[in-house]
């Protein structure tokens, strides 16, 4: 079945506002997701928020960033279907979900854990740090898969 | 040929923009650049709305949040806009006519007269609404106004992409025999 599938068929390959709209759930449960993750890697970082604590920040954020998630991952699979073999084969998608599944992994254990820590400390601007990488990675590579 | 068609040409065709528009590396880069702004600045905007709507951050007081991401909100908004400002000079010359660019540019205007409207009353007057008992009507109208403009920016922008000047691409639709198939654009 999986190989008989034909991406013409595909209902976002023949709706004229199928596929932006895809793109535009997609943009803004990225921002949803990556905003509030954000919020916690700049207070980590020692970059703002400073009147709550870096765990306090993750409770509060916890539900928006597992939401966004959520949509972003979804409507990144639906779009995935518009074409997959493309997606497939290409450098900067593969290095986009390389980095989207060490982001994930990475935000709910290592970067949870320190956030929840009592004093983060110099730990908590290399946690920061790193995740804003990978979240901002994930963006450029996804704008680079349209690009090459 | 109209004014604003001729500033656009001549905007697009300076030597500036022409080599942006043809850099294959330059052009990605800030329009990533531009993306991850939104992750950042959207993200924040979003937070605010939802916390002046009372559904996110309940251990924040509205105050704390206005006040804590305005300046990161600034960041991300300079960013944005600079970004923008440059995607849009490489290719204003397609974007000058192009409905979905004009929505665009009108939506960002009204985030400015939004900005004057509820400044007083919401945004600059953060401590009063945390002395409140309940969050404002007039907060959580902002916020919802304020969530309606930027999505409506996002998904304006984005449909830019796909909007085909008449006559662009061969005839126009009524003497083509068959619908276009419509392929997903690329940026």
């Amino acid at each position: 079945m999986l190989l008989a599938y034909d991406p013409a068929t595909n209902p976002l390959n023949n709706n004229e506002w199928a596929f932006p709209l895809c793109e535009c759930i997609h943009i803004a449960s990225f921002a949803l997701s990556v905003g509030t993750i954000a919020i916690v890697d700049l207070r980590l970082l020692g970059l703002g928020l400073r009147h709550q604590t870096a765990a306090q920040l993750v409770r509060d954020t916890m539900l928006w960033t597992l939401a966004g998630l959520t949509i972003v991952i979804t409507s990144g699979l639906v779009i995935f279907t518009s074409d997959p073999l493309r997606y497939y084969y290409s450098p900067a998608f593969r290095l986009k979900i390389i980095c989207l599944l060490i982001a994930i992994i990475f935000n709910y254990t290592v970067h949870r854990k320190v956030a929840q820590s009592k004093d983060p400390g110099l730990a908590g601007g290399l946690v920061g740090a790193i995740s804003l990488f990978l979240w901002i990675t994930i963006v450029f590579a996804g704008l680079f898969y349209a690009f090459t | 040929m109209s004014l604003a068609a001729e500033f656009s040409q001549w905007v697009a065709g300076t030597d500036f923009f022409t080599s942006l528009r043809e850099s294959g590396l330059a052009y990605p880069i800030i329009l990533s650049l531009h993306l991850s702004s939104i992750a950042l600045f959207g993200g924040l905007i979003l937070i605010t709305d939802l916390r002046l709507l009372g559904v996110a951050m309940p251990s924040m007081t509205v105050s704390d949040v206005i006040t804590q991401t305005r300046l990161w909100k600034r960041i991300g908004f300079v960013i944005m806009i600079s970004c923008g400002l440059l995607l849009a000079g490489a290719k204003l010359d397609t974007y000058y006519d192009n409905p979905y660019f004009q929505l665009k540019l009108s939506l960002l205007l009204l985030v400015g007269v939004h900005a004057l409207v509820f400044h007083r009353s919401v945004y600059g007057n953060a401590a009063e609404l945390d002395r409140a008992a309940a969050i404002p009507g007039i907060a959580k109208t902002a916020a919802c106004l304020s969530l309606v403009l930027w999505i409506g920016i996002l998904s304006a922008g984005r449909w830019i992409a796909y909007y085909e000047r008449p006559g662009q691409f061969g005839p126009p639709p009524a003497a083509s025999a068959q619908p276009a198939k419509t392929v997903p654009a690329p940026r």
